[in-house]
C-alpha cells in the first residue's frame, strides 16, 4: 500500500511538475521581452542622446539589465570590444544566439529582434531612433500577446499537469 | 607617437581594413610601407597605394604593381567592413565628420569618405552607402622645419615673422607647419618656447582623435580641433593668449579679416595657402588684398623637386 500510494505521488507530482515549469515558461517569456524592451530603450538612448560609441553602449546596456536579456548586449559588446574586424550585424546575430540557448523567448521574439541586426549603428542618431522606436512598439504588441497567452496558457499547463498526472494513475488503477 | 614603416602600419592602420585587403598589405616590404602616403578603396576597382609619387596596385599574391588592372578589386563588404571599423560601428557618433567627408582615426590619419550625399536644403545632412574610402597615412618628419626657423625667427628682438607657407597640393606644407609648431614650442638655442595655438579646422595639422593630438605639436601648443579657422583664430586671441597661431589653408574673406586681427593684435601668424607661386596668389582677388595689406612678412613656397617639403624659395617683403 505504501509503494502504490508513492507511486501514485511520483506520477501525479512528476507530471504536476512537468506542467509547473511549461506554465513557468509563459511568464519567464513576458519577463524576458519586458526586459528587453527596456534595455534596447536604454540602448537608444545612449546612442542617440549620449552618442556612445556602441560597443561601450552596448556594455553599458548589459549592466543595465537581467539575464538573460544582458546576454544578447554583453555578447555583442564583447566581440565588438575584441577588434577583430566583427561587424554590429555580426555581433549582434551571435548575441542573439546566446539568449536564445538561455531564454523562453520564441522564434518570432528573435526575428523581430533579428531584424535590427542591419540597420544596428549604421545611420546617423535621428534614423537609429526611428528603427529602435519601431522594434521597441514590435516588442510591446509581441508582449501584450504573450500576456494573453500567459492568462490563458498559464492556467493551462499549471491544472493541466496534474489533472493528466491523475488520469494516468485512474487508467493505471 | 608614430614609428617608421610597417609597425606603424601594422598596429595603427591595417586593423581598420577587412580581412582580404589586411592580409594583402603584410606583404609590404618596410621601405614600401615607409613611402606609403595613401591607400585607396574605390567598389569594384583595384585596390590601389600611393607610394611616394607613384600609383600602385596588390595582385592576388601580395606584390606591388604598376598595372592596376591586375590588381585584387574592392569589394562592397571591403568597404562596409572597412567603414564599420573606423567608425567603431557608430556612424551616429561620427555625424559631423560625415557631414565634413573625412573621419580622423587614431595615430591621426585621415580617412575621406565618398559615397551618396544626403542634402538637407542647402546643407549636407550626411553621406550614406559609401563606395570609396581614402585612407591617408599621416606622416610626422621631425625637424623639416628647422631651416626655416631662421628666417622666420629674423625679426628684432624675439618677433616671429607673419609667414605664408605657399605650396601646391601634396607638397608637405601641412608637415612642414606642424614641425613648425612644434619647434617654436619648444625651447631652440638662446629662444624660449612660444605659445602656440593651432587651428585646424581639418584635424591634419594636430591629427587629434577624441580631441587629443595624436602628432607631437609640442609642450606649448594648444589645438582647436575641428575649428573653423576664422573663429577659431578670435577664440584663441581671446582666451588662450597665444604668441603664434598656426592654422592650414585660408583663402575666405572670413579667415583673412580674423588674420588681420590677429596680426593687428601683435600676435605672429603661420599659415598656408594653395598656390604654385606668388604670381599665382596674386592672381586671387581676397589674396592679392591679404598680400596687399602687407600682413605677411615672409613667403616660403615649397615644392616636390625632392621629395614633399623642398622649400623652393623664400620671399621676404619687410
Amino acid at each position: 500500500m505504501l509503494f502504490k500510494t508513492l507511486g501514485i505521488a511520483l506520477i501525479i507530482g512528476g507530471f504536476g511538475g512537468f506542467g509547473l515549469s511549461g506554465a513557468r515558461r509563459f511568464e519567464k517569456r513576458v519577463d524576458e521581452l519586458k526586459n528587453i524592451r527596456m534595455a534596447l530603450g536604454f540602448l537608444e538612448k545612449e546612442i542617440t542622446c549620449a552618442y556612445t560609441p556602441l560597443s561601450r553602449a552596448l556594455t553599458r546596456t548589459a549592466t543595465f539589465c537581467e539575464k538573460p536579456a544582458a546576454l544578447l548586449f554583453a555578447e555583442s559588446a564583447r566581440l565588438l570590444n575584441s577588434r577583430q574586424g566583427t561587424t554590429a550585424e555580426e555581433a549582434w546575430r551571435t548575441g542573439l544566439q546566446k539568449l536564445v540557448e538561455h531564454s523562453s523567448l520564441k522564434a518570432g521574439d528573435i526575428s523581430l529582434l533579428d531584424s535590427i541586426a542591419v540597420q544596428l549603428g549604421r545611420s546617423d542618431a535621428g534614423e537609429q531612433r526611428k528603427v529602435f522606436d519601431l522594434l521597441q512598439e514590435e516588442l510591446r504588441i509581441q508582449e501584450e500577446k504573450a500576456r494573453a497567452e500567459l492568462d490563458s496558457g498559464h492556467k493551462l499547463w499549471s491544472y493541466g499537469g496534474f489533472i493528466i498526472g491523475t488520469v494516468v494513475v485512474l487508467l493505471l488503477i | 607617437m608614430l614609428e617608421p614603416g610597417k609597425n606603424l602600419l601594422r598596429r595603427e592602420v591595417l586593423p581598420y581594413f577587412s580581412t582580404q585587403i589586411k592580409d594583402l598589405l603584410l606583404n609590404l616590404e618596410e621601405d614600401q610601407c615607409l613611402r606609403l602616403e595613401e591607400i585607396r578603396l574605390r567598389c569594384g576597382q583595384p585596390l590601389l597605394l600611393k607610394v611616394g609619387e607613384r600609383d600602385f596596385t596588390l595582385d592576388r599574391r601580395g606584390r606591388l604593381s604598376e598595372d592596376i588592372a591586375t590588381g585584387v578589386r574592392t569589394s562592397e563588404e571591403d568597404i562596409y567592413r572597412t567603414i564599420s571599423s573606423i567608425s567603431d560601428n557608430s556612424l551616429y557618433a561620427f555625424a559631423e565628420e560625415i557631414r565634413r567627408g573625412f573621419i580622423t582615426v587614431a595615430g591621426g590619419h585621415r580617412v575621406g569618405l565618398a559615397g551618396q550625399v544626403v542634402m538637407q536644403g542647402e546643407a549636407v545632412k550626411t553621406m550614406k552607402d559609401f563606395s570609396s574610402l581614402c585612407f591617408r597615412i599621416a606622416h610626422e618628419i621631425k625637424n623639416c622645419a628647422l631651416s626655416l626657423l631662421p628666417y622666420i625667427n629674423s625679426g628684432s628682438g624675439n618677433t616671429i615673422a607673419n609667414t605664408l607657407i605657399i605650396s601646391p597640393p601634396r607638397c608637405g606644407k601641412t608637415t612642414i607647419l606642424r614641425d613648425l609648431a612644434r619647434l617654436l614650442a619648444n625651447n631652440h638655442k638662446h629662444q624660449s618656447g612660444r605659445n602656440v595655438v593651432i587651428v585646424d579646422e581639418r584635424s591634419e595639422l594636430a591629427g587629434s582623435y577624441r580631441g587629443i593630438p595624436q602628432l607631437d605639436v609640442g609642450p606649448r601648443t594648444d589645438v582647436l580641433d575641428s575649428c573653423p579657422k576664422a573663429q577659431g583664430m578670435i577664440m584663441a586671441l581671446r582666451s588662450l593668449s597665444p604668441q603664434v597661431i598656426i592654422t592650414d589653408e585660408i583663402g575666405r574673406r572670413e579667415d583673412v579679416l580674423a588674420l588681420q586681427e590677429c596680426v593687428n593684435a601683435g600676435v605672429a601668424v603661420i599659415s598656408s595657402v594653395h598656390a604654385g607661386t606668388v604670381d599665382e596668389l596674386q592672381k586671387r582677388p581676397i589674396m592679392r588684398e591679404l598680400l596687399s595689406s602687407r600682413a605677411f612678412k615672409l613667403a616660403v613656397i615649397l615644392s616636390r623637386t625632392n621629395g614633399p617639403g623642398s622649400i623652393q624659395d623664400i620671399v621676404r617683403w619687410d
